[in-house]
C-alpha cells in the first residue's frame, strides 16, 4: 500500500494513537497495581512496627531493650530482608536491631523522611547491604520519659512480591497486546467499510473510461454523492459539447459542400479563363475543406471518453451498404464477425476505418471480399485486450515493397480508381489515435489483407 | 424519362434540372421534403435525385415513407454527408445509389442512366430490339448497322419503349414519363410522334395494340 493513500493515512494514524493509548494504559495500570501492593505491604510493616513498639522498654542501663523477640521468624533469619532497627533520633546511630540484621545498620536515604502520614509514619524504599529491594517504614517515637526521641524502622523484603508483579505485568501485556490486535483488525474492517464507496466510485469511473458504463450511480454516501453528481454533470456536458460540435461540423460540411458543388457545375459549363481558374481553385478548396473537416471531426472525437461500439452490427451494415454501392459488379461480400465483440471507441471511427478498407477492397476485388474479426491474445506485458478486423480481397494486392508507401500520409498508390479521399494513411492515423495500427499482408484469397488492430472492451 | 430532383439549394437545383433536361430527361423539381414526398408519391418517375438535408422533412424520412408505401422508383441520394453511417442509413432506408457533394455532373448522369436501366432489368447501356440498337450513354440509335437521327422527344419515346420492350405501354404512361407535370396532356400528340418514329426507324418493331397502347417486339420486323 502506497504511503500517500487514505488507507495508509487512516491505518497509520489510528495505529499510532492506539499504541500510545495502550502503552499509557499499561504504565498506569502497572503503577496502580504496584502502589496497591505497596500500601498492603506497608500495612503489614505497620503491624510489625506496632509489635516492636509494644515489646520495647528502657533497660537498667538507660538504653531501650526488647523483651520478647517478634513472633515472625523472618526477623530472626539472618539477612532475610525483614529487619527492625531502633536508632537514636538525633545522630541516627543504631541502638538495637533484629537478629536478622546482624551487625549491620540500615541507613535511611536522604529526603525519605520528609513526607509522613498523620501518625508520623514515613514509607520509603531502600536497598539492603545484599542489594535486596527493601520497603521500610520509620516512625520517630518519644517512648520513655527520658525526653529522647528514638527512630523506629521496620523493613520487609519487597522482592518477595516481584514474581507477583511480573506475573501481573505479563498478563497485562498479553491482554493489552490482544486488545491492540483486535483494535487493528477492527480498524482494518472499519477503514475498508468506510472507504468502500470510494473504491466503488473508482471502479465505476474505470467502467466509464473503458466503455462499460455511462454515469456514476446515485447511491453514494451523503458526503460523496455531490462529487458523483458533479462528475456526472461534467460528463453529461462533455457529451453534449461533443454532440453539438459534431453537429456543427456536419452543418459546416453541408454548408460548404453544396456551394462548392454549385461552383463546380457552373464553372464546368463555361469555357472562359475565369471558369478554368475557378475550377482549378475549387479543387484546392475541396481538398482543404475535406482535410479540415476531417481534423475537426477527429478533434471532437478525441474529447469523448468511454465510448464502446459493438463491432458485428457495424460490419454487417457496411457489408449490406457496400453490396448495394458495388451492386453492378457482382462482388460477393462475406462478413464473418464474432458476435458480442466490442471496440473501445467511437462507432463513427470504426465505421470510417472499416468502411474505407472494405470500399477499397471492393474496388480492387475481382469477385470476393471477406471480412473477419479476431480476438488478439493479450501479451503478458500488456494489460489491454485487442481485437482485429481483417479485410481480404481477391484482387491484385500490393507488392510488399510498396505497402509502406501506401500507409504514408497523402499517398494513393493508384489514382485511377476513384476514392472517397481518405487513403490508407488516414485509416492508419485514426487507428493509432486508439493505440492500434493498420497492417497490410497477403490475403488467402490472393489479394490484399488489411488488418486493423484496435482496443477491445473486455 | 421523367426525373424528380429534390434539392433545397436553389442554384444546385437549377443546375441539376438544366443538365438533366439537356440530356433528354423530363424533370420536375422540389425544394423541400414535403413537396418532394408529395410529388414522388403521386407522379410516376423513372428515377429520383434526393438530397438528405432537406427542410420540413429530411431526405431519409421521405425515402422511408416512399418505400413503406411500396414505391419502387430508383432513388439516387445526393448529399454532403459523406460518413459511412449516413450511407448505411441511406441505403437501409431504400436508396439505390449514393453520391456525395461536391460531385461531377457527368457522374450523376451516368449513375442515373444505370439506375433507370437496372430498374427496367437491363444490364448494359445498349438495348436491342431486333435490328434496332439504342445506346443510352451516347444517345445513339442504330438500325441494321445505320445510324438514325432522332429528335430529343423521339429518342426519349424510343428509349422508354425499348426499356419496357415486350410489355404494353399505354399512351397515358408515355405522356406521364415524357412530359413534365405542367404539360397539357393530350395523348393524341403521342400518336403523331409514334408515327414519325416508325417512319424514321423503317422497321416494324413498334406495334399498336388497339385500346391499350404500344409495344415493342422483334417478332414482326417484316417491312
Amino acid at each position: 500500500m502506497r504511503a500517500n493513500s487514505l488507507w495508509f493515512r487512516l491505518i497509520a494514524s489510528s495505529s499510532v494513537i492506539a499504541v500510545v493509548l495502550l502503552l499509557s494504559a499499561a504504565v498506569l495500570l502497572n503503577a496502580i497495581f504496584v502502589s496497591a501492593l505497596q500500601r498492603n505491604f506497608d500495612l503489614r510493616l505497620r503491624a510489625a512496627l506496632d509489635g516492636v513498639l509494644a515489646n520495647v522498654e528502657l533497660g537498667a542501663d538507660g538504653k531501650p531493650q526488647v523483651q520478647n523477640q517478634l513472633a515472625d521468624t523472618r526477623f530472626s533469619l539472618p539477612l532475610s530482608g525483614w529487619y527492625w532497627q531502633i536508632s537514636n533520633g538525633g545522630d541516627g546511630s543504631k541502638i538495637l536491631s533484629s537478629n536478622s540484621l546482624l551487625e549491620q545498620q540500615l541507613t535511611v536515604p536522604a529526603d525519605a523522611l520528609k513526607v509522613r502520614d498523620k501518625d508520623g509514619v514515613a514509607g520509603f524504599s531502600l536497598p539492603d547491604p545484599q542489594g535486596k529491594n527493601l520497603r521500610a517504614i520509620e516512625q520517630d517515637v518519644k517512648l520513655f520519659n527520658d525526653g529522647k526521641s528514638y527512630a523506629f524502622l521496620v523493613s520487609g523484603n519487597f522482592d518477595e512480591l516481584k514474581s507477583e508483579i511480573t506475573s501481573f505485568q505479563t498478563t497485562l501485556l498479553a491482554v493489552l497486546a490482544a486488545l491492540g490486535l483486535a483494535l487493528l483488525a477492527g480498524l482494518l474492517f472499519q477503514v475498508r467499510f468506510t472507504l468502500q464507496p470510494l473504491a466503488d466510485m473508482q471502479h465505476q469511473l474505470n467502467d466509464i473510461r473503458s466503455g462499460r458504463g455511462e454515469f456514476l450511480s446515485d447511491n453514494f454516501p451523503r458526503e460523496l454523492q455531490p462529487v458523483a453528481d458533479e462528475l456526472n454533470l461534467v460528463m453529461q456536458s462533455n457529451l453534449e459539447i461533443v454532440e453539438r460540435s459534431r453537429m456543427q461540423v456536419g452543418n459546416l460540411a453541408h454548408a460548404l459542400k453544396t456551394p462548392i458543388s454549385v461552383l463546380t457545375n457552373e464553372a464546368s459549363d463555361s469555357k472562359s479563363p475565369l471558369a478554368a481558374k475557378v475550377s482549378e481553385q475549387i479543387v484546392v478548396m475541396r481538398e482543404q475543406v475535406n482535410l479540415y473537416l476531417d481534423r475537426a471531426r477527429r478533434a471532437v472525437r478525441a474529447q469523448n471518453i468511454g465510448a464502446a461500439t459493438e463491432v458485428e452490427p457495424v460490419l454487417q451494415a457496411l457489408g449490406r451498404t457496400l453490396q448495394r454501392i458495388h451492386g453492378d459488379r457482382q462482388i460477393s461480400i462475406t462478413v464473418d464477425a464474432l458476435p458480442g465483440l466490442r471496440f473501445r471507441g467511437e462507432k463513427q471511427d470504426l465505421e470510417e476505418m472499416v468502411g474505407n478498407l472494405m470500399d477499397n477492397a471492393c474496388k480492387w476485388a475481382k469477385s470476393r471480399v471477406l471480412v473477419r474479426t479476431y480476438v488478439v491474445p493479450a501479451t503478458p506485458d500488456e494489460a489491454r485486450a485487442w481485437l482485429s478486423v481483417a479485410v481480404d480481397d481477391d484482387g491484385v494486392g500490393i507488392p510488399e515493397e510498396k505497402r509502406q508507401t501506401a500507409l504514408q500520409r497523402g499517398r494513393r498508390l493508384d489514382e485511377t480508381k476513384p476514392g472517397s479521399g481518405l487513403g490508407m494513411s488516414i485509416i492508419s492515423e485514426t487507428a493509432s489515435i486508439y493505440g492500434g495500427d493498420l497492417t497490410l499482408a497477403d490475403a488467402d484469397l490472393g489479394g490484399l489483407r488489411a488488418s486493423l488492430r484496435l482496443p477491445m472492451v473486455n | 424519362m421523367r426525373i424528380l430532383v429534390v434539392e433545397d439549394d436553389k442554384d444546385l437545383n437549377r443546375q441539376l434540372v438544366e443538365s438533366l433536361q439537356q440530356n433528354g430527361y423530363v424533370v420536375d423539381k422540389a425544394f423541400d421534403g414535403e413537396e418532394g414526398h408529395f410529388l414522388g408519391d403521386t407522379e410516376p418517375y423513372d428515377a429520383i435525385v434526393l438530397d438528405l438535408g432537406l427542410p420540413v422533412i429530411d431526405g431519409v424520412s421521405v425515402l422511408s415513407q416512399w418505400r413503406r408505401a411500396g414505391k419502387k422508383t430508383p432513388v439516387l441520394i445526393l448529399t454532403a454527408r459523406d460518413r459511412w453511417s449516413d450511407k448505411v442509413a441511406g441505403f437501409d432506408a431504400g436508396a439505390d445509389d449514393y453520391v456525395t457533394k461536391p460531385f461531377n455532373m457527368e457522374e450523376i448522369l451516368a449513375r442515373l442512366r444505370a439506375l433507370v436501366r437496372r430498374a427496367a432489368g437491363h444490364a448494359s447501356n445498349e438495348m436491342t430490339c431486333g435490328p434496332v440498337t439504342l445506346d443510352s450513354a451516347n444517345a445513339k440509335v442504330v438500325v441494321s448497322g445505320k445510324a438514325v437521327k432522332l429528335t430529343s422527344l423521339e429518342f426519349r419515346l424510343l428509349s422508354y419503349l425499348m426499356m419496357h420492350s415486350g410489355k404494353v405501354v399505354s399512351r397515358t404512361e408515355l405522356v406521364e414519363h415524357l412530359y413534365d407535370q405542367d404539360f397539357d396532356r393530350d395523348s393524341n400528340t403521342i400518336e403523331v410522334f409514334v408515327g414519325r418514329l416508325r417512319k424514321k426507324l423503317g422497321v416494324d418493331v413498334l406495334q399498336t395494340i388497339r385500346g391499350m397502347g404500344y409495344t415493342m417486339s422483334e417478332t414482326g420486323h417484316a417491312g
